[in-house]
């Protein structure tokens, strides 16, 4: 009895910063799209990084210098990644007046959409019947979105967000406790998502969604393995000739 | 806390702060993020005069060297609101510069929100909920079935901590007022406008008034009724004479009443906006103001309501012929109540006045 109260009372407080369950990866690419590897010129909006420790509650506590490395380190992998696929990567700059507006306004219906695609297409749990049947990826951010690209001849946009909350040493001994006392406790928090949007149509081509990353964002190592896992069945990717590398 | 100088003084401010600590930096990196964004976007008010205006109140309230570090952005949004993050980013809501009147309770709100930045309230309060929070979760899990009540009072904790930091920053802009020679019983007449407000919104919607409720567990502020009270108090002893700036106020806001107006009536709350058109209306009714009503009673349209309508939109045309929003909801009334041909008359003088409305097609067509 004791234990069960203690396990309702531990799961209040953990549901109070809860992190989602599911451990999924899930990628689609849009029904008869072909990108022929080394053909792309793609614009690079500005990442979208997080990264901070998972307090013992559970609570996200930023860190500035984590996130500046991240930063560095997944913009270099990134360029690295998609020379090695022979595309042409523009990092999108930061634009003066109206141009502002639209790309933020943009980047906010990027996120919008992609949110939408995860939570009512890819992982089970609130999936629409219609987004269930297979071959279905029909998604756009509408034809609008080419005046992002006027200026720069850029033919594909290419949107990443990542999140990353490190357990504190205080929360893996909450872990270690709480699983003397069987309760489940999770620690740590690492989540991305990276999309392709066709600048001349505006459709989403290509999304590929990972709740729980793998790679150490704050070193070169661990950004370039992350940035693998984000870029993973990019269209026009070779096929792989690795092994499928594990999850952490 | 602050510590009191020579009366009529504050102390000196260090100003082009940096921040130090890791999770100060964490907090400011976090809000410049959210200032990126919000920076561009649709919602924020661009115009020059209005935000020059603003920023000029702020600096007189809190003085140069404080307003310096301190970055304004007016968000269209008709609640009565305002945010302060660590980093020196402002939000002002357009709700709250509807329903203040004067310079006074401008710089009231406008310090407010500046004494939270100055006194780091993000970071501390942070800081003390991770630990409270940190607390409970080890109390959940050591501590059995008697944990409840151990974890109950420290999530409480949180939020009494943040009621604590709400009144340091009433005092904090209190006295900001006391030196800058603002009225600073304007700051307790904003927050009885805003509990009456509250307590109309309430009625219209067959709902309890809360007025004199006790505070409740998750309230991050304390109750209207409490703010008001504390700082009439505190403005008890203020010599006469002291300035409101109710003019300038009046005339730096008179190019956005329509717009702010136009908003509220979106809100779907009739008795809390016919309660603040009154409000607004103390010094006479404007062609702006009754035009606003006759849509309040027009947009509910009851039958009754739109021979009320009719009537509050023929009083603004008397006052501006050429106001032709009203001639359009004139129109609109009268033929919803039946009396056709006055309507359409209304309508067809509207469409002279803007023939190139937006909706001109669709009212052609009631004309017809």
């Amino acid at each position: 009895m004791k234990t069960l109260l203690a396990a309702l009372a531990a799961c209040l407080i953990a549901l109070v910063h809860a992190a989602p369950a599911a451990a999924q990866e899930k990628s689609a690419v849009r029904p008869g799209f072909v990108l022929k590897p080394g053909s792309a010129n793609i614009l690079l909006l500005r990442p979208k990084i997080s990264v901070g420790a998972q307090s013992t509650a559970g609570a996200f506590e930023p860190n500035a210098d984590w996130t500046d490395q991240a930063r560095e380190n997944l913009g270099r992998a990134l360029d690295a990644a998609q020379t090695k696929l022979g595309n042409r990567v523009v990092a999108a700059g930061d634009p003066v007046g109206p141009a502002a507006r639209t790309l933020a306004e943009y980047q906010a219906l990027f996120e919008t959409v992609a949110g939408t695609v995860i939570e009512y297409q890819f992982f089970p749990g609130n999936r629409l019947p219609t987004k269930k049947r297979a071959g279905t990826f029909d998604w756009t951010l509408g034809p609008g979105v080419a005046a992002l690209a006027a200026e720069s001849g850029c033919e594909f946009a290419l949107f990443v967000i990542t999140e990353d909350q490190y357990g504190s040493t205080g929360r893996k001994v909450l872990q270690i406790f709480a699983a003397l006392a069987r309760v489940p406790i999770s620690s740590g928090v690492h989540k991305g998502y990276a999309g392709l949007i066709d600048l001349r149509t505006g459709d989403l081509v290509w999304l590929n969604v990972d709740q729980q990353m793998g790679g150490d964002v704050r070193d070169a190592e661990g950004a370039a393995k992350r940035i693998g896992q984000l870029l993973e069945d990019f269209p026009g990717r070779p096929p792989a000739v690795a092994a499928p590398e594990p999850k952490r | 806390m602050l510590a009191v100088a020579t009366p009529g003084e504050l102390p000196p401010y260090a100003g082009a702060y940096q921040p130090q600590t890791k999770d100060e930096r964490g907090l400011w990196m976090q809000s410049d993020e959210e200032e990126r964004i919000v920076r561009d976007s649709a919602f924020v008010i661009r115009d020059a005069a209005l935000n020059a205006y603003l920023r000029d109140v702020l600096c007189r309230a809190v003085g140069t060297a404080r307003c310096e570090g301190v970055r304004i952005h007016i968000v269209r949004d008709a609640a009565f609101n305002a945010n302060m993050s660590p980093n020196g980013f402002m939000r002002v809501f357009t709700g709250a510069l509807l329903r203040i009147r004067d310079e006074a309770e401008l710089a009231s709100m406008l310090g407010h929100e500046f004494a939270h930045f100055e006194l780091r309230h993000t970071l501390v309060g942070f800081k003390q909920e991770r630990h409270a929070h940190n607390l409970a979760i080890w109390a959940g899990l050591l501590g059995g079935g008697s944990a409840i009540g151990v974890q109950l009072a420290l999530i409480g904790s949180t939020y009494e901590f943040s009621r604590a930091q709400e009144t340091e920053a009433d005092m904090l802009s209190s006295r900001f007022l006391e030196v800058a020679g603002f009225d600073r019983q304007c700051a307790a007449d904003l927050w009885q406008r805003i509990a009456d407000e509250t307590d109309e919104t309430a009625r219209g919607r067959r709902q309890r008034s809360q007025r004199y409720d006790p505070v409740g567990f998750l309230a991050t502020h304390p109750t209207n009724l409490t703010r008001m009270r504390y700082l009439a108090a505190a403005a008890a002893d203020q010599p006469s004479g002291r300035r409101t700036g109710q003019e300038a106020y009046r005339a730096a806001m008179k190019p956005w009443r329509a717009l702010l107006l136009a908003d509220q009536l979106k809100r779907n709350d009739f008795a809390g906006t016919e309660y603040l058109l009154g409000q607004l209306a103390q010094d006479g009714w404007t062609e702006e103001l009754l035009f606003a009503r006759g849509e309040l009673y027009r947009l509910r349209r009851h039958p009754r309501d739109l021979v009320a309508a009719a009537r509050f939109y023929t009083d603004a045309i008397a006052l501006d012929p050429k106001h032709a929003e009203s001639q359009r909801g004139l129109g609109l009334a009268l033929l919803r109540s039946g009396e056709v041909e006055r309507g359409r008359l209304a309508l067809r003088r509207y469409l002279e006045l803007v023939p190139a409305a937006s909706d001109a097609p669709m009212l052609a067509t009631l004309l017809s």
